[in-house]
């Protein structure tokens, strides 16, 4: 069976989040806010302007595990790559652009003051994949021994200094109350995890591709 | 840095072969054999048996430590 394309998956998921955001639209001016405002689903009964928004929850659910039947497949494939040829993985540098998701976690502080949820702040997260970037970069690359021991000094080094901001963040945090809200330290955890785990993941990336490329400029070819 | 001396180019050379055939005698990458050539890289004993093998000469007279 033949892989679905990257383009051909996003394009699928552009259309589904587009028909998401019109079956909203429709609920909003034409159906009371009904299965976008919060509501008692026990007293819930079908009206027939439900309809488009039933369609896109569906649609979008389906394609939300059609990703994840993606990965799966993703994550086989690979291992069984890795067992065979000893190569990272193809990658598609610009798959790094994903990273500008991340900016997704600013609306934590519009839905915090709206609705008084937190959770689109762990959408900082996405930063991190900026790194797909330089994994890319080093997409089907032989792992040599070089290889490994420049993934374990980039790995030890981004855990390094992610535990440092982790540990910085507690000595913070730990005096309780960020301007006497305990609601606004909660925040500031949230933000800072999704920010260091986002900086641990491109930082691995980086500073691979940065040990093991970029001191190549200056080496000779062929001799 | 590691600090010691290669002369695994000379012996590459002796035998005639290129850094990606040796690089792929041994099973690294061609950059690896270039880093080894300029003892920017101290590789794992068992890199420096296959290296020895691939060139045909000892290891302490690849690899010179002071």
């Amino acid at each position: 069976m033949k892989r679905p394309s990257v383009r051909s998956t996003i394009i699928l998921g552009v259309l589904v989040v587009l028909l998401l955001a019109g079956a909203s639209w429709y609920a909003i001016t034409f159906n009371d806010w009904r299965l976008v405002a919060p509501m008692d689903f026990g007293a819930y009964e079908f009206l027939s302007k439900d309809l488009p928004m039933l369609i896109a929850l569906i649609l979008f659910n389906l394609y939300v595990l059609y990703l994840g039947a993606l990965l799966i497949w993703a994550i086989v494939a690979n291992k069984r790559r890795l067992a065979e040829t000893r190569t990272t993985r193809k990658l598609d540098p610009r798959l790094g652009l994903l990273g500008v998701f991340g900016l997704l976690g600013f609306a934590g502080f519009w839905t915090y003051n709206a609705f008084h949820q937190v959770y689109p702040f762990i959408f900082f997260l996405f930063f991190g994949f900026f790194g797909f970037f330089y994994e890319g970069k080093m997409s089907n690359t032989l792992m040599d021994e070089r290889y490994v021991e420049n993934k374990l000094r980039a790995e030890l080094a981004a855990h390094r200094v992610t535990m440092a901001a982790l540990f910085v963040t507690l000595l913070v945090v730990a005096r309780g109350a960020i301007q006497g809200n305990l609601e606004h330290t909660l925040i500031a955890v949230l933000i800072v995890l999704s920010l260091t785990v986002a900086l641990d993941l491109f930082l691995s990336e980086y500073l691979l591709y940065r040990y093991d490329r970029a001191d190549q400029l200056d080496e000779g070819g062929e001799a | 840095m590691p600090d010691f001396e290669c002369r695994l180019k000379q012996y590459r050379q002796r035998k005639e072969l290129t850094q990606e055939q040796l690089a792929q005698q041994v099973g690294v990458r061609r950059e690896t054999i270039m880093r080894l050539e300029k003892a920017q890289y101290n590789p794992s004993l068992k890199l420096a048996v296959d290296l020895s093998r691939a060139v045909g000469a000892p290891i302490e007279e690849i690899f010179l430590f002071p």
